[in-house]
């Protein structure tokens, strides 16, 4: 087992594809929520600074981590999924999928191990996210320091990155059947556009991949409160995926 | 004794197609028995389901008396293979391509140096072993993958093509490593397309058409091009006068 953890350690660790996706989602996404913030407070009038400042979920440090949550929460869905897609989809695309076959390693603890490996670098890209947020937010000088309100934030902008994360794990059953990562993408755009959808119609608690961009924004006027089974709906979708995965990764066939 | 590579009216199709279809096999300890046919065989397919990569829809196919598709790991541990694609993943060097092969085929920690350093310098790949495997020839990328098949010194060997890409020298080079493995002990199932290089190292030859063993071929024979034709046509010719 601990042979299949070295091998997709060191896969993740080389591959450029999650390399730029850690480097754009760690630091350019909280760059953004600053720069959108920065809009809403300014004063300023046209759509973007209105826009900015109807998602302002309160001021200073609540308003800049706010506008970083509601950007992690459809970002790091998207992002991570990329990787989650490439991490099971690229075994097919780059044909290594054959080579993984008659190993004394099991093609189930491979699957397990590149989960354990995804999951494992989605808490790391989550807390650097929340850094990068504070180090960003306190080089600003957004709002006076107070502690207690910026470790909240923090917490909750962690809380939205790995639920967000967590849900495109779904994406490597869907890279797994489709046996490449295109199929994992153009499935992501769906879900995300099926996400808004689902909350348009005020059903969004209950579709999971709509739950963490809720989460970003609630409290604000009309957002409806999440219940805790609709909140443990988001992991349960994701131990669901990876037990399907697995599953399928046990039974396939080279074809 | 049981045979180490063993198939036993082995059948596999593809909706109403017979990929392989009924095959009787054995490859003993100290064997190289080759495989010939042409495109669309049945040659890979019958390799797939030998190794497990294809669940039969009837027969067995066995390694070192397991059936598998329940063979254990100290199974796996002994087999080592090279189906169409090398293991080569394009972002990891030479040398961590192997390493990786050597730990998925449980090469002991303490072994994996040694194990990795002796196969790069056989397959002569000490210049890239510092290289991401995408910069690779083709012939380069087949030899990592020989590299990675062999890094675990396995007794059952299922090689599909191994002298793809390879130069001439390549090619002498891969006759001599199946004469080795099978001088100690291995048995080795091999394909290729060229006769003239099975000739040189098989013990036996089977030739496969549409799916099925339509007859034998010998290593020692004079011209084996046109034995081989010969053996293709008439199962052709029979399978046209039982149809009309």
């Amino acid at each position: 087992m601990r042979a299949a953890y070295r091998v997709e350690i060191r896969k993740l660790l080389r591959s450029r594809v999650a390399f730029v996706a850690t480097a754009l989602l760690g630091l350019l996404l909280p760059a953004m929520g600053l720069g959108f913030y920065t809009v809403a407070v300014s004063g300023g009038t046209g759509s973007l600074a209105d826009k900015a400042a109807a998602l302002l979920t309160g001021e200073g440090w609540v308003g800049y981590l706010g506008q970083v949550d509601q950007i992690a929460a459809v970002a790091l869905f998207l992002g991570a999924g990329v990787v989650v897609a490439w991490v099971f989809g690229r075994e097919h695309s780059d044909r290594t999928f054959p080579s993984l076959f008659a190993l004394p390693v099991g093609r189930g603890t491979i699957a397990g191990a590149k989960f354990v490996v995804l999951i494992v670098w989605m808490v790391v890209l989550s807390v650097l996210i929340a850094v990068v947020a504070l180090i960003l937010g306190v080089v600003a000088g957004v709002a006076p320091w107070d502690t207690g309100v910026v470790l909240s934030q923090l917490s909750r902008l962690v809380v939205i990155s790995l639920g967000a994360a967590v849900l495109s794990l779904t994406m490597g059953w869907v890279a797994s059947i489709g046996r490449g990562y295109l199929s994992a993408i153009g499935t992501m755009s769906v879900i995300v556009a099926l996400s808004q959808i689902a909350v348009l119609f005020g059903t969004g608690g209950w579709f999971p991949f709509a739950v963490p961009g809720l989460m970003a924004v609630a409290g604000m006027e009309g957002i409806p409160t999440l219940t805790p089974i609709q909140l443990v709906l988001v992991p349960g979708l994701a131990a669901a995926s990876m037990w399907l995965t697995v599953g399928w990764w046990r039974r396939v066939e080279v074809v | 004794m049981t045979a180490p590579i063993e198939a036993t009216r082995l059948t596999r199709s593809f909706g109403a197609e017979f990929a392989v279809d009924g095959i009787d096999l054995e490859v003993g300890t100290g064997e190289i028995h080759a495989i010939v046919g042409l495109n669309g065989a049945g040659k890979t397919t019958l390799m797939r389901l030998l190794l497990g990569m294809l669940h039969p829809d009837s027969g067995k196919a066995r390694l070192l008396g397991s059936d598998t598709q329940d063979a254990t790991s100290a199974v796996w541990r002994e087999v080592g293979h090279l189906i169409e694609t090398p293991f080569a993943y394009p972002e990891l060097t030479v040398r961590d391509n192997v390493m990786a092969s050597a730990l998925l085929h449980s090469v002991p920690p303490s072994s994996i140096g040694a194990a990795v350093d002796r196969v790069i310098e056989q397959f002569e790949l000490g210049h890239w072993a510092k290289r991401r495997a995408r910069v690779l020839s083709l012939g380069n990328r087949q030899r990592l993958g020989l590299a990675s098949a062999l890094v675990h010194e396995p007794s059952v060997l299922i090689l599909d093509e191994p002298a793809n890409a390879l130069d001439p020298a390549g090619v002498v080079f891969i006759r001599d490593l199946l004469r080795q493995y099978a001088g100690e002990g291995a048995a080795v199932f091999v394909s290729s397309h060229h006769l003239d290089q099975l000739a040189r190292v098989a013990h036996s030859i089977t030739v496969m058409h549409r799916g099925r063993q339509v007859g034998m071929l010998d290593p020692g024979g004079i011209d084996l091009e046109q034995s081989f034709f010969e053996i293709v046509h008439q199962f052709d010719m029979a399978i046209r006068e039982a149809q009309s």
